[in-house]
């Protein structure tokens, strides 16, 4: 009893300084799950809330537009994932051994973006594909390309949304490649300098296998990013032509603000939170292990 | 020494979290002792309310005056109302929001129990809400001189279920119609076709196809003959307007939609057919009514839709140098019979159930004081007043006042007055989107907003609370 009470008094102090973050935790993160999952088997009108089992995972079911949601978000997810880190790679080692200056410019350069909210840009962008009177519709006409309209046909307007979204993100990843390639030990690359390694055989044979702790924690921050995706959505495709970018998010926004059915839109936010939980717990356990 | 290094960092948590416990409700103490200190002052129990509305006419009367704005209006009217009302010192806020992001605004505050206590807007895009049961019955302020003097029709598109319960006090109409460059129509050579500064010009279907192909052989490179959007919900009473230009009814006598027929189909493939053929801005899937609006006010369309308020206040702007400034002028939207397409938003105010009894008083004494003001109700001529007694008044200044009188007769109800209309009004759009792109052809595209639209009103019938 003694000895218990000795390591209360030993440990209080640290369970002290952790209780406001735990507090906010619990408040924050902990109980909206807990009460978007309650919401989820209910249905909620106004101040009414009613038991409805699983009813709105069934409406769910029969949508198929919430398929064609998942469907999208995974496009979404795979293509900007392997192009931000892809094109971050490419960046990252062709100038992290290159002149101070020059790397800090590059950083710069691709980090802008990422410092300017996704509202301006998606506006930006939207300004610039209006079909009717944007900037790239009228130099396509002016240039006698008929009607131009990459929002308005569903070949293209996936890759416009992945590749603007891309383009806002690359930067993060380019400065945490930057920085774990100069934390690379010198005496590897003039070991293989040595050995009369190519180039293309440093990146691929020290480079990449050594910052691999940091390709999996981009990949992992930039899937979680990606299953939200839904500022782009709504400031530049509404969701359309025809649903063809409505995403998981974009799909719960439109049912809990736009439909008034919370209901509804806690199970697809339950649906989220199952999927994001199951990508990420591999990549974790993954990443763990590393270390 | 230790021993005190480490009570005083357990004392510094506590704190710590007292201090933000404290920062999570310091704003409400705050706010009472405000209130407090208020209602000492006056004498009177000092009341806040919150009045939200959409952006409808600037200025107080007039979009002319110096610092017109969307919200003039009722603060001027707030002003006059705390000067003469006696039960409480009272506050009213004032908050524009923008009319996309009404229903996305008004069901976040909903859900979180913070709802404005007025909401001025037009009539149709809140309905929902009263079949939700957020609205207050507004049947006690509405008196006699009020019913007299407001054509039962305007009552009629605000009285919900069998108890004849008022949800919205008319305050104004708002008739839907489109606007013309009679500039642009001189430069194509069909002066014929303009009809007079103050008449609302009718076409027949022959006429306006005839129109819109003249346009688009003479009209210089980038501009357009007619506005066509379908981006989103906004503007859609125009593309329903189209839906009916080959004589559907819309709905049936059930209140269900009854556009799949061979009416609502011709009429969704002449939508196609004009689109096709380059008589209208390029990219409709993607353009909204916003979009529109400004090409036709950049001169980039000749023919666009339009409202009395945004027909006024596009006048304003060319007088006040703001925009560029052409021939403005009006025409209904035809029909393949002859007669125009005809629909009016009625516009007024509602009370929000808040659960404070106070704030309701003070909003409805609000809402019956700028609805009945003599002085006040003169500002309903920014778009057509409802009452009578302001027409009469005003009819030999504002000489449109008749022309949208004539087209009385045609009027269509384009809400149907159903239940769920709000979410009803997301199901067409992506279907016109589908259908220009040619993903649907249009009798796909009616027979699926068919039945996608009469599931969500057979779904909002079942969950309503007005029986």
């Amino acid at each position: 009893m003694k000895l218990r009470n000795q390591i209360w008094k030993d440990n209080v102090t640290g369970y002290l300084f952790i209780m406001p973050q735990l507090l906010l935790f619990l408040l924050f993160i902990v109980y909206p799950i807990l009460e978007g999952i309650r919401l989820s088997l209910y249905k909620v009108q106004y101040k009414q809330e009613t038991f409805v089992g699983f009813d709105n995972y069934i409406t769910l079911f029969h949508d198929p537009v919430f398929f064609k949601s998942i469907v999208n978000t995974v496009v979404f997810v795979v293509f900007i994932v392997i192009l931000t880190v892809g094109f971050a790679l490419f960046v990252s080692s062709a100038v992290f051994d290159k002149n101070a200056k020059y790397v800090s410019f590059i950083r710069g350069s691709y980090y802008i973006p990422v410092m300017v909210s996704m509202v301006v840009m998606s506006m930006v962008w939207g300004f610039l594909l209006n079909p009717a009177n944007g900037l790239i519709s009228y130099g396509a006409r002016e240039m006698h390309l008929s009607t131009f309209n990459l929002l308005g046909n569903k070949n293209t307007v996936l890759p416009v949304v992945i590749f603007v979204t891309f383009a806002t993100n690359v930067g993060q990843a380019i400065i945490l490649y930057i920085a774990s390639m100069i934390g690379v030990p010198k005496d590897l690359f003039e070991a293989a300098e040595v050995d009369g390694a190519s180039r293309l055989r440093v990146i691929f044979q020290i480079l990449i296998p050594l910052v691999k702790p940091t390709t999996i924690y981009i990949t992992i921050i930039n899937i979680i990013a990606v299953l939200k995706i839904f500022v782009v959505i709504q400031m530049l495709t509404g969701g359309g032509p025809n649903n063809a970018t409505v995403t998981m998010m974009y799909y719960l926004y439109n049912n809990a603000f736009k439909y008034n059915q919370l209901g509804v839109a806690s199970a697809v936010g339950v649906i989220m939170f199952i999927i994001t939980l199951l990508l990420s717990v591999p990549q974790l356990r993954a990443m763990f292990k590393e270390k | 020494m230790f021993n005190n290094c480490k009570r005083m960092s357990t004392i510094a948590s506590f704190l710590l979290v007292i201090a933000l416990l404290a920062g999570c409700s310091g704003k409400s103490a705050d706010t009472d002792t405000s209130q407090n200190e208020g209602s000492k002052a006056s004498g009177k129990k000092k009341v806040e309310i919150a009045l939200w509305l959409t952006p409808q006419w600037k200025g107080v009367f007039d979009a002319t005056e110096p610092d017109a704005d969307y919200d003039s209006f009722f603060k001027y009217a707030a002003d006059k109302f705390a000067k003469q009302y006696d039960k409480y010192d009272a506050k009213v806020n004032v908050q524009v929001v923008a009319g996309d992001q009404r229903d996305e605004l008004l069901n976040v505050n909903l859900n979180g129990g913070t709802p404005p206590d007025i909401f001025f807007e037009s009539v149709f895009a809140m309905g929902d809400y009263a079949h939700r049961g957020a609205l207050v019955p507004l049947n006690d302020i509405v008196d006699d001189a009020a019913k007299q003097d407001i054509d039962q029709g305007y009552w009629d598109n605000v009285t919900y279920g069998k108890d004849k319960e008022i949800y919205f006090y008319p305050f104004s109409h708002n008739p839907g119609t489109l606007a013309y460059n009679a500039d642009m129509f001189r430069a194509a050579g069909l002066e014929k076709e303009i009809g007079g500064e103050n008449e609302i010009k009718t076409w027949t279907l022959d006429e306006y196809n005839n129109i819109l192909k003249t346009l688009k052989e003479k009209l210089p490179k980038n501009t357009y003959p007619m506005g066509l959007y379908a981006l989103n919900n906004q503007g859609d009473t125009w593309n329903l307007a189209y839906l009916r230009s080959f004589g559907s009814t819309f709905f049936d006598n059930n209140g269900s939609i009854a556009l799949d027929d061979d009416k609502g189909v011709k009429a969704a493939a002449w939508m196609k057919s004009i689109y096709d053929a380059g008589y209208t801005n390029p990219g409709a899937e993607s353009v909204s009514s916003n979009d529109a609006n400004a090409m036709f006010q950049n001169q980039q369309l000749a023919i666009s839709f339009t409202n009395s308020i945004l027909f006024n206040n596009a006048k304003a702007d060319m007088k006040a140098g703001k925009s560029q400034k052409f021939d403005i002028r009006l025409a209904n939207i035809p029909s393949e019979s002859g007669n125009p397409l005809a629909f009016t938003y009625v516009v007024g105010a509602s009370v929000f159930k808040t659960g404070d009894a106070v704030k309701t008083e003070v909003a409805k004494d609000f809402v019956k004081f700028f609805s009945s003001d003599p002085e006040l109700v003169k500002a309903s001529k920014n778009s057509v007043p409802v009452r009578s007694s302001v027409v009469k008044e005003l009819k030999d200044q504002y000489p449109l006042f008749a022309a949208y009188d004539a087209n009385a007769p045609n009027m269509f109800s384009f809400t149907g007055n159903v239940p769920g209309y709000s979410e009803l009004r997301q199901v067409l759009y992506p279907e016109l989107q589908a259908m220009y792109v040619g993903e649907k052809t249009p009798e796909q595209a009616v027979k699926d907003y068919q039945s996608k639209g009469n599931a969500v009103i057979q779904k909002a019938r079942e969950n309503s609370v007005i029986k």
